[in-house]
């Protein structure tokens, strides 16, 4: 994925705002200049490596790459991680939290933020001080104009949520040819982000009529709602 | 040592009315010698007891100490009567010698007193010798082993399978240096290869033949009348009143199909004809549930059923006794294959097996007396034994790090002594134990990973949950990421593809395990249904059971069809097809050895040209890719690909040039490999090959049955491993394995290679037609699941799709095939 590629963008119109859907995988809000994305998994390759399953890391650079782009190409204040930032807790021998706190300090105008969720397992204790410092932690849902920022989508009377958590991936079969790809799922009254994470599998959703979809590719991003 | 007087033999096989044949004494006698070597002989014929009373005999007068005698079978239903059959030819001889048996059925308790005091001979699955290898004391179980024989050998020498024995049979020679290892087979044209796959070295094995086989007739259900037979079609329901009819007159029939769609549609279809079949026929094939199919085996058994419609999933096992008919719904497919299937009836002393074939379209008629003429000229295919599987290998090395560890040097002989392994280079076997140790080169710098480790110059395998986790991972088996289908009220039916269920929406209909049902919501991997009431449904695709033509057939094919020319057709298929014969050669021309036949046809739908190499599906599949490719590389465009096992099509919007030279041209060998992996997907083809492999070498977990949650963390899919491998990894040895398997098995590129270089041969005849010829119909109706291709981005590729999405009907996605 070139520079380029990571931003191509589709635009959506949502509760009135005005929402960047992009191909590496995250919501540029340009209005808040706040960078949606969710499901990052850090650290699960290590956890592979630590069960005797041989799947080599690299994901973080890759990831970081890809956000450095979105950093130097888009006007970027806040990140706001809506959940399952990590895989699992880190141990001694991960470097990944050295490389997030790094990358943190050497783009001092982004502010990072996690929106824990209520169900997750991996909570900020969990994180070495050095990297824990740099992120605001937010244990439950936060609301910024008519979003409501969560990690698990649900329907709230009022609030049009944007979460993640189910990792949405669509399968497209046209007779022998058939591809999938991680998808934006907007439904009535929430949308689901892809899985930001390169080391993250996905789950096929099965849209109803109403829904939009839009594809991530490796530069670009399509709708494939049915209309 | 006690040895069991031959004539006591001779006395039992006396009274219990058989003769003793001179293969049987020929086995015994060689492996009294303490020769190997390979049986091949017809199923019922005594194969059983021409390899087993040869330990018996040699060892069996006196209580073993130990294990003496492993039996290896593909199948473990198998174990059980195989397990009664040897035993009682033991009791019989008078032998003290116990029988057991050791497979994933068997229970602990059941394995401890096996651990405790093993039997002298046990009856276990490569699988399971696999996981007796994993055990640290497992060397002490077969300190006093004598001898290994694997049954239907011949069903494992082409698999994974296959390359899992041979290395454990390597790891039990280098256990007992005088190990015999006997093999059991059906005839096949590479038996030599077979057994030296086999039996390691060759010089003391030697190849005993069997009885000669006993007569097979190979009849044909004929169409009353061309003209309301169908040209194409894969159904054959045409026939279904005369198969009706043809069940009814026999006391129990197998009705053999090709695909698990077509058994279900054939089920559904004989229960419509007569709805008092109902609990008298069943259905059976791989995905329906276990317990089920256990159920429906011993109701043939007992002669309790009528019919049972049945897939390859009823190819092997034991004999059917009361099985009197067997019934081939559409294409044979291959020689071997129909032999096979013909020699589950007739059992009964002196009985001709019988095989009645059920054309489902036209040309099928020619296919099945292709395939009596190769059978009467002994024309039986082969099957390649497997070589350099390195996920299999990376597999084995850890089961014995885990079983007591091993010294590199001399592990490398012993993988060397395998026919699968014996070319494998210094820089793969290194490959293999640097992927064990350190996880590979992407992994060198994570201390954390720890699977194999080196103890004073031992490679073992110590940490207890992988060492849990590894035996739960032994295995080849194939296994699709299938999902449970259950009734929403509780209870299962059977497994179905994923793939097919992500093209369901909540309340659509599928036939399935002989029911219509509907789909009510998808969780946890499991497909909830309701029944359905009539309607409009779709039949599931399962994956595989599109095998192709065999060769041997494909040239039989030729070679009937040429003789039909010169005006000989003595066989009843052929006289009952002669008119549509006689129109192809009037409209265009019979294809014939030695002669490629080419046509070209412009309808409404664009222009078409047809090319009959007759090289079965597969060739054919990368045959049209490569030709589109070749095509499109001069003018860039978009082609419809369609093919069958006799050609293929390529259809175009713009006209297609179309002379000898350019046809010589399409079908070049030069570049062809570099061509094909242009042309093809090869990475999507890959990707979807490397799930098996990715099992296989420790890649993914599959998880504990039933434990769910505790293995989340480490869940991943093998698409997800390959992108990441693809990207940190390049040179992990496992990709290039991944596309040298879609080459060598999906695309069958050596066959391919030879059908080139044999059209090289060839002349070349190209006819312009009006309307379809006989032999392109079939093609054009294929169109369905034809493929399309393009050199179009990723972007163009989701814009069609996303178009289909809104256009036209996803029913016609879900069409049976």
């Amino acid at each position: 994925m070139s520079d380029v590629d990571a931003i191509a963008a589709q635009c959506v119109t949502c509760c009135g705002e005005s929402l960047d859907l992009l191909a590496g995988r995250a919501v540029f809000w340009a209005a808040r200049r706040a960078l949606l994305l969710a499901d990052w998994h850090l650290g699960k390759s290590g956890v592979f490596g630590r069960r005797g399953l041989a799947i080599p890391g690299g994901d973080v650079d890759a990831d970081l790459e890809r956000l450095q782009t979105m950093i130097d190409r888009l006007d970027i204040a806040s990140i706001w991680v809506l959940g399952d930032l990590m895989h699992a807790p880190p141990v001694a021998a991960d470097d990944w939290p050295e490389r997030v706190a790094q990358f943190l300090l050497a783009n001092p105008t982004v502010q990072m933020a996690v929106v824990a969720g209520n169900h997750d397992r991996v909570q900020r204790e969990h994180l070495p001080a050095s990297l824990g410092q740099l992120i605001d932690w937010y244990t439950g849902p936060v609301d910024i104009g008519p979003f409501r920022l969560d990690h698990e989508p649900d329907s709230v009377a009022g609030r049009f949520v944007i979460a993640g958590h189910l990792h949405p991936t669509r399968r497209l079969v046209l007779g022998a040819d058939r591809l999938r790809a991680p998808a934006f799922w907007f439904r009535r009254q929430y949308a689901v982000l892809p899985a930001f994470g390169s080391f993250t599998g996905g789950h096929n959703i099965r849209p109803s009529g109403d829904d939009r979809v839009f594809v991530a590719g490796p530069d670009s991003v399509i709708e494939v709602s049915r209309r | 040592m006690t040895r069991i007087a031959e004539r006591r033999i001779d006395a039992w096989f006396a009274a219990q009315g058989w003769q003793v044949f001179a293969f049987q004494r020929k086995a015994w006698t060689a492996f009294a010698q303490g020769q190997s070597g390979l049986i091949h002989s017809p199923t019922g014929s005594g194969k059983t007891l021409a390899a087993w009373l040869g330990p018996l005999q040699q060892y069996g007068g006196e209580p073993g100490n130990g294990l003496r005698v492993l039996w290896i079978t593909p199948l473990r239903a198998l174990a059980n009567d195989t397990c009664n059959n040897m035993q009682r030819a033991a009791d019989a001889l008078g032998s003290p010698w116990q029988v057991g048996v050791r497979t994933g059925d068997t229970n602990a308790s059941a394995r401890a007193r096996q651990r405790r005091k093993p039997p002298e001979a046990l009856i276990t699955t490569p699988e399971s010798l696999s996981v007796l290898l994993s055990y640290a004391d497992g060397g002490k179980l077969f300190r006093h082993l004598d001898a290994v024989i694997v049954d239907e050998w011949h069903e494992l020498i082409g698999s994974k399978r296959g390359v899992q024995l041979e290395l454990c049979l390597a790891r039990l020679r280098t256990l007992r240096p005088a190990l015999s290892v006997w093999g059991l087979s059906a005839t096949l044209a590479n038996l030599d290869q077979a057994m030296t796959a086999l039996c390691g070295r060759a010089d003391r094995a030697v190849l005993i033949e069997g009885e000669a086989r006993k007569d097979i007739v190979i009849d044909t259900l004929l169409p009353k009348s061309l003209e309301q037979f169908p040209w194409a079609g894969r159904l054959g329901l045409a026939l279904l009143e005369s198969v009706v009819a043809q069940i009814s007159a026999a006391n129990s029939t197998l009705v053999f199909t090709n695909t698990r769609a077509q058994a279900e549609l054939w089920f559904e279809a004989l229960l419509q004809a007569r709805g008092d079949w109902l609990g008298r026929i069943a259905l059976h094939h791989g995905s329906i549930d276990r317990k089920l199919r256990q159920r429906i085996e011993q109701g043939l058994r007992d002669g309790e059923l009528l019919a049972v419609v049945c897939t390859s999933s009823l190819d092997l096992g034991v004999d059917f006794a009361p099985v009197d008919q067997v019934m081939q719904i559409g294409s044979p497919k291959g020689v071997a294959r129909l032999l096979q299937r013909a020699g589950r009836s007739g059992h009964q002393p002196g009985a001709v097996s019988r095989v009645v074939c059920v054309p489902t379209y036209a040309l099928e008629l020619v296919e099945i007396v292709a395939a009596r003429k190769a059978w009467q000229a002994r024309d039986i295919e082969a099957r390649e034994p497997l070589r350099r599987s390195l996920d299999v290998l990376s597999q084995h090395l850890v089961t014995i790090a885990l079983g007591g560890g091993f010294d590199q040097e001399q592990m490398l002989d012993e993988v060397r002594s395998t026919y699968a392994f014996a070319e494998l280079g210094d820089a793969q076997w290194h490959w293999c134990l640097d992927f064990i140790t350190r996880g590979g080169q992407a992994l060198s710098g994570y201390p954390q990973f720890q699977r194999v480790v080196a103890e004073d110059g031992v490679m073992r395998m110590t940490e207890r949950r992988l060492s849990r986790q590894h035996r739960m991972s032994i295995g080849t088996i194939a296994s699709d990421t299938a999902m449970r289908v259950k009734w929403l009220s509780g209870g299962s039916l059977g497994t179905i593809e994923e793939s097919f269920v992500s093209r369901l929406d909540k309340g659509d209909r599928f036939l399935f395990a002989g029911r219509l049902v509907e789909l009510v919501q998808v969780r946890d991997m499991t497909a909830f249904v309701r029944r359905a009431k009539r309607g409009k449904k779709a039949v599931p695709r399962w994956q595989g059971g599109r095998m192709p033509l065999s060769t041997q057939l494909a040239d039989s094919m030729l070679r009937v069809l040429e003789r039909f020319a010169d005006g000989a057709p003595d066989d009843p298929e052929l006289v009952v097809l002669a008119p549509l014969l006689s129109h192809q050669a009037s409209v265009s021309r019979l294809p014939s050895p030695g002669s490629l036949l080419v046509e070209c046809c412009s309808t409404r739908e664009g222009h078409s040209v047809f090319v009959y190499p007759f090289a079965g599906r597969l060739v054919h599949e990368g045959l049209a890719t490569l030709v589109a490719w070749r095509i499109a590389q001069q003018s860039p465009r978009t082609f419809t690909l369609s093919v069958n096992d006799y050609g293929f099509e390529l259809l175009s919007a713009d006209p297609i040039e179309v002379t000898e030279q350019a046809v010589r041209g399409w079908l070049s060998q030069r570049d062809l490999i570099e061509h094909l992996v242009a042309g093809i997907n090869l990475g999507e083809a890959a990707k979807r090959q490397f799930r098996d492999i990715a099992r296989i070498a420790g890649l993914v977990f599959s998880g504990y049955p039933g434990s769910g949650k505790s293995t989340r963390q480490i869940q991943a899919s093998s698409g997800l491993i390959y992108d990441v491998l693809q990207r940190y990894d390049e040179d992990n040895l496992l990709l290039g394995q991944a596309a040298r398997e879609v080459l060598e098995a999906q695309l069958e590129t050596r066959r391919m290679e030879a059908t080139l270089s044999r059209l090289a041969q060839y002349s070349v005849t190209i006819i312009e037609t009006q309307r379809l010829s006989p032999f392109a119909f079939p093609l054009w109706a294929e169109r369905l699941q034809s493929q399309i291709m393009s050199n179009e981005t990723w972007q163009a590729r989701v814009a069609r799709m996303a178009e289909r999405l809104n256009g036209a009907s996803d029913d016609a996605v879900k069409v049976a095939t």
